[in-house]
């Protein structure tokens, strides 16, 4: 028999070598080097270096795994001691596939930990979206919108405050808007990452952190390869297709050709159906430039095109429906399952084209120049009647171009970057939708600069500093209606920027200008191969977003009258991050505690009074500033069993107050703990088991924000409380994945993934769904993915 | 050096950028589809006298209204009527967002009969019976939509009264609000005094 024959070799052989990372080749540290089957590992020093003794003879495989890379498995047959060099990739799967070159932002932040999703994170969301793909990581959260729309909430902030930054360029899409999800295909990317610091000065301000979707550029060889994911699913009766495929030369160019298909019809929650709840996605993209030697260009272009349906019971005409849709434990509209999506709906499309050239010797350093344009077009139908049924209430195009430079240098005090840039941005309300503009008109402009260095001189120590500068100047033309204009007493300070008056209502022309510098510094220290201490302060300035000083409109799903705040001014938030990373043999783990402070000028909106329309009485909310302070820690913490069964753990925990009224803020995420078993077979290494159990506290901290509406029953004129405020109960999420694969097929690699997302079928609402006073959350749902190396 | 050559190409570019964009006035938008008035027409069917009320709503603009936020409980609107009486109720909608060109929205409601419908809700207090009136408006399903109502009352008593028009409704039998669910486009309030 085999075995026998194996244990009755000598086992004195030694296998020794060096694990570098294929983007740098820089060594590894901390690297585990298992043999499967036994329980021998060894663990890379600082070098990359490792040493397994007393191999014995004989076929034998190799595990080797770091922090945020998916494992490799190497098989051998040894006959003498040999060495080794095993290449890592970060995050992703088949190092195989993907050949890289060094990736031009390999450094986000030399002091900052930062959060890569793997491949097999990022595929499980392919289909449903960014938001929820960076839900996995520790301190992330998502504020939905129904089961289709989510923006990803870090440490308590969202919004304006949580940078997308793809291909080099922050995405612009109404991000305002606490129903707008971010309008960019995750798909489209192959490295998704995020730092939960106060983002890279060299993108923007936003003091909640940033998300960062990079493509991987292909190495200079002549090849031809591609992924293609198929996807279906049973709650939606859904099904996707996604496919890239990447053409290199040896010459250095390129082309990479990406496509998402989707369709999902209604989802069900367990105990009824949810009406008007499906959606469809059309995207495309296209990747292409030349790797020179010293000259590098690239461009790149993609459309993305979306229709989400808004659940119909979610469209209320007043505060009445909405004190009807509260006290309703089921929607109030329930129909047969449907596979189109109706009215209310979003329809979003984005369109970018970005050139980029880069001269990697130039003057001794790298540099870089980009221009980009993105239009973003944003439509929300209601329901409406007669001829404008089919006209959205809302359509806006928002046209951004940037223009970048920047200039990388290293010497040997420490590497720098320094950049330019200049932004135009140009944003018009379609007036055929007939209703008053929700956000006005504007031209905006920014230019700035930013520098940043890394000192990485010391053994122990590196250091970072950033600081970046940016001038804006805000041309916006919006009407006032005149009982506004008079309950608010504009008169007196914008009567001179009146440049019409026409029925009842004032065009006013204004230029705002805000002049914002943010700052970082950070420390990362090495204490010892296996543990490192970030410790992070950032200092942001942010300039009011044009919601937050002009909006002007009534939300339907929340029976609510929005005005913005003219007078605000910009926004300044702190906030240190700490990072401890330990690894104790099979124990690894992070604690990231942190502490942000707005002081005095951070802006919120809340409610202030009542407006009597003809539909009835509405709550008004208005933005103000508030002093506030977040605080939280995430916990990260993994554990290895032994080879095959691996236990990972994330915690997040925030809280968010005014502090002017010691009051909590709304929609702060609750505790949230999520745990994650996986396990495989020795013998079957290609098929492994992943169980994921969510668990979702109450959120016990929240501002009262509820209102008294007067309602007739039995006969008898009442008054009934509208409980906007309560946060629903907490509840717990079960998940189960079945991993086969890959398995080789003619020349390509397959893998198949059955997934189940709420196996128990629970029924629960979310306290960061905008809509969970309206419906449960979706069911049970059962996925299969079929993935297709090729 | 020639760091700055690009610095400086860059502001070029970005001066030409902002001569190159320069935004139109942008269009005035009136809200023809809201409502801003509604008129009910009292008729009593005795000696065909009738009535006029207009409902206006107060955050809305008029050249001399102004705006206001107090509940208006106390002022409502009221509705004389006599004992042992019949009368129709004809309950009309307009904008008149644009004051140039108002508009009667009521054509738009009956176009759409299947998707629309009015409610009167009542408190206790006055006896008074209300059903469709003679000309109402039916919808594919022989369901009037109760634009005309007539009201019939018996013995003295004063009501509150609140007439909603409901958008989509589920369904169009009823005794209270919340039986009909559907979206609420109007929502008014007057006090019925049969005296």
């Amino acid at each position: 028999m085999t075995t026998s024959f194996v244990f009755s070799q000598e086992c004195n052989l030694t296998i020794d070598g060096k694990i570098i990372d294929i983007e740098d080749n820089s060594p590894l540290e901390a690297a585990a080097i298992e043999v499967i089957g036994t329980h021998l590992t060894a663990v890379s020093n600082a070098n990359g270096a490792f040493v397994l003794r007393n191999q014995c003879k004989g076929k034998l495989t190799l595990k080797i795994s770091h922090l945020n890379c998916e494992p490799v498995f190497r098989e051998l047959d040894l006959d003498k001691s040999s060495s080794f060099t095993f290449q890592l990739e970060h995050k992703i799967e088949n190092l195989d596939e993907v050949v890289v070159s060094k990736l031009r932002v390999h450094e986000l932040s030399a002091t900052s930990k930062i959060h890569a999703l793997s491949e097999l994170q990022k595929d499980r969301f392919s289909s449903k979206g960014l938001a929820g793909a960076l839900e996995q990581i520790s301190g992330v959260s998502v504020l939905s919108t129904g089961n289709s729309i989510g923006k990803p909430v870090i440490h308590g902030m969202l919004g304006s405050r949580v940078g997308v930054v793809y291909d080099d360029v922050m995405l612009e899409n109404q991000q305002w808007g606490q129903d707008h999800a971010p309008n960019v295909d995750l798909n489209t990317f192959e490295n998704i990452r995020l730092i939960k610091g106060a983002g890279i000065l060299k993108y923007g301000t936003t003091p909640g952190g940033v998300v960062i979707l990079e493509s991987i550029l292909p190495k200079r060889v002549d090849s031809l390869y591609g992924k293609t994911i198929l996807s279906g699913l049973y709650n939606g009766r859904g099904y996707s297709a996604i496919s890239n495929w990447v053409k290199s030369y040896k010459s250095g160019a390129y082309i990479k050709l990406q496509g998402t298909f989707k369709r999902n019809g209604d989802f069900t929650a367990p105990n009824y159906n949810l009406t008007n709840t499906g959606n469809k996605e059309n995207n495309f993209s296209v990747l292409l430039g030349k790797n020179g030697l010293q000259h590098k260009w690239k461009a790149f272009f993609s459309y993305f095109d979306t229709d989400i349906a808004i659940l119909k019971s979610a469209h209320i005409g007043n505060v009445k429906d909405l004190l009807r849709a509260i006290e309703s434990d089921v929607p109030l509209v329930i129909d047969p399952l449907k596979s189109d999506i109706g009215y209310p709906k979003q329809a979003n499309n984005h369109y970018t084209a970005n050139i980029e050239y880069t001269n990697t010797n130039f003057a001794n350093g790298e540099l870089h120049l980009k221009y980009s344009w993105q239009r973003n077009n944003r439509k929300e139908f209601d329901i409406r009647r007669g001829e404008r049924k089919n006209t959205p209430s809302l359509d806006m195009e928002l046209n951004t171009h940037n223009l970048l430079s920047n200039y990388e240098w290293n010497t040997r005090f420490g590497d720098f970057d320094s950049g330019v840039f200049f932004q135009v941005q140009d944003n018009y309300s379609n007036p055929e939708t007939e209703i008053r503009r929700l956000i006005p008109d504007y031209l905006k402009t920014k230019l700035g600069s930013y520098f940043t260095a890394t000192f990485d001189n010391t053994k122990d120590f590196i250091f970072a500093f950033g600081a970046r500068y940016e001038h804006h100047n805000n041309e916006v033309q919006k009407f006032y209606r005149d009982s506004r204009w008079n309950l608010k007493n504009y008169e007196a300070p914008f009567r001179k920027y009146v440049v019409k008056e026409e029925a009842s209502q004032k065009l006013v022309k204004r230029t705002l200008t805000f002049n914002t510098f943010s700052f970082n510094a950070g420390v990362r220290h090495r204490v010892s191969p296996s543990y490192s201490l970030n410790v992070n302060y950032n200092h942001t300035q942010r300039a009011p977003n044009i919601a937050e000083m002009f909006s002007d409109g009534l939300h339907h799903s929340l029976a609510s009258i929005e005005y913005g705040n003219p007078f605000l001014e910009k926004e300044t938030t702190h906030k240190v991050v700490v990072d401890f990373e330990k690894k104790v043999g099979d124990f690894q783990f992070a604690i990231t505690p942190f502490i942000t402070i707005g002081k005095n000028n951070h802006i919120i909106i809340e409610p202030t009074g009542v407006e009597s329309t003809i539909r009835g009485a509405f709550p008004v909310w208005e933005y103000t500033t508030v002093s506030a302070l977040f605080k939280g820690i995430d916990l990260d913490f993994s554990y290895a069993f032994n080879p095959n069964t691996q236990f990972r753990n994330t915690t997040s925990w925030v809280e968010a107050t005014n502090t002017k009224t010691d009051l909590p803020l709304v929609n702060i995420p609750p505790l949230t703990t999520n745990n994650e078993l996986q396990f495989s077979l020795p013998k079957w290494k290609s098929f492994f088991v992943l169980l994921n159990s969510k668990t979702v506290f109450r959120q016990n901290r929240y501002p009262n924000n509820n209102f008294p509406q007067a309602v007739v029953e039995n006969g008898q004129i009442v008054t009934k409380t509208v409980d906007i405020s309560t946060p629903p109960n907490g509840y717990h999420d079960l998940g189960i994945e079945l991993n086969w694969g890959p398995y080789p097929l003619r020349s390509s690699k397959v893998s198949v993934s059955l997934i189940l997302d709420n196996v128990l079928d629970a029924s629960y609402r979310n306290y960061l769904n905008r809509l969970r006073f309206y419906s449960d959350e979706i069911g049970r749902n059962i996925r299969l993915q079929i993935k297709l190396y090729h | 050096m020639s760091k700055n050559i690009f610095k400086k190409s860059v502001l070029i570019a970005a001066i030409l950028f902002l001569a190159a964009c320069k935004k139109d006035d942008p269009k005035i938008i009136n809200e023809e589809e809201e409502f801003s008035r509604v008129v009910i027409t009292v008729t009593n069917e005795g000696d065909q006298s009738s009535e006029q009320y207009t409902f206006e709503v107060e955050g809305h603009d008029h050249a001399d209204e102004t705006e206001s936020t107090e509940d208006t409980h106390e002022d409502h609107l009221e509705v004389e009527l006599a004992p042992n009486s019949s009368y129709l109720f004809e309950i009309r909608f307009y904008n008149d967002e644009d004051p140039n060109n108002p508009e009667d929205v009521t054509q738009e409601i009956i176009d759409e009969a299947d998707d629309h419908h009015v409610f009167y809700e009542l408190t206790d207090g006055a006896n008074i019976s209300i059903e469709s009136g003679t000309g109402d408006t039916m919808d594919s399903n022989s369901n009037a939509l109760n634009l005309i109502t007539r009201w019939t009352t018996t013995a003295a008593g004063v009501a509150d009264v609140i007439a909603y028009l409901i958008h989509e409704p589920s369904t169009k039998t009823g005794t209270t609000r919340n039986d009909f669910g559907g979206a609420t486009d109007v929502e008014l309030e007057f006090e019925a005094h049969v005296e």
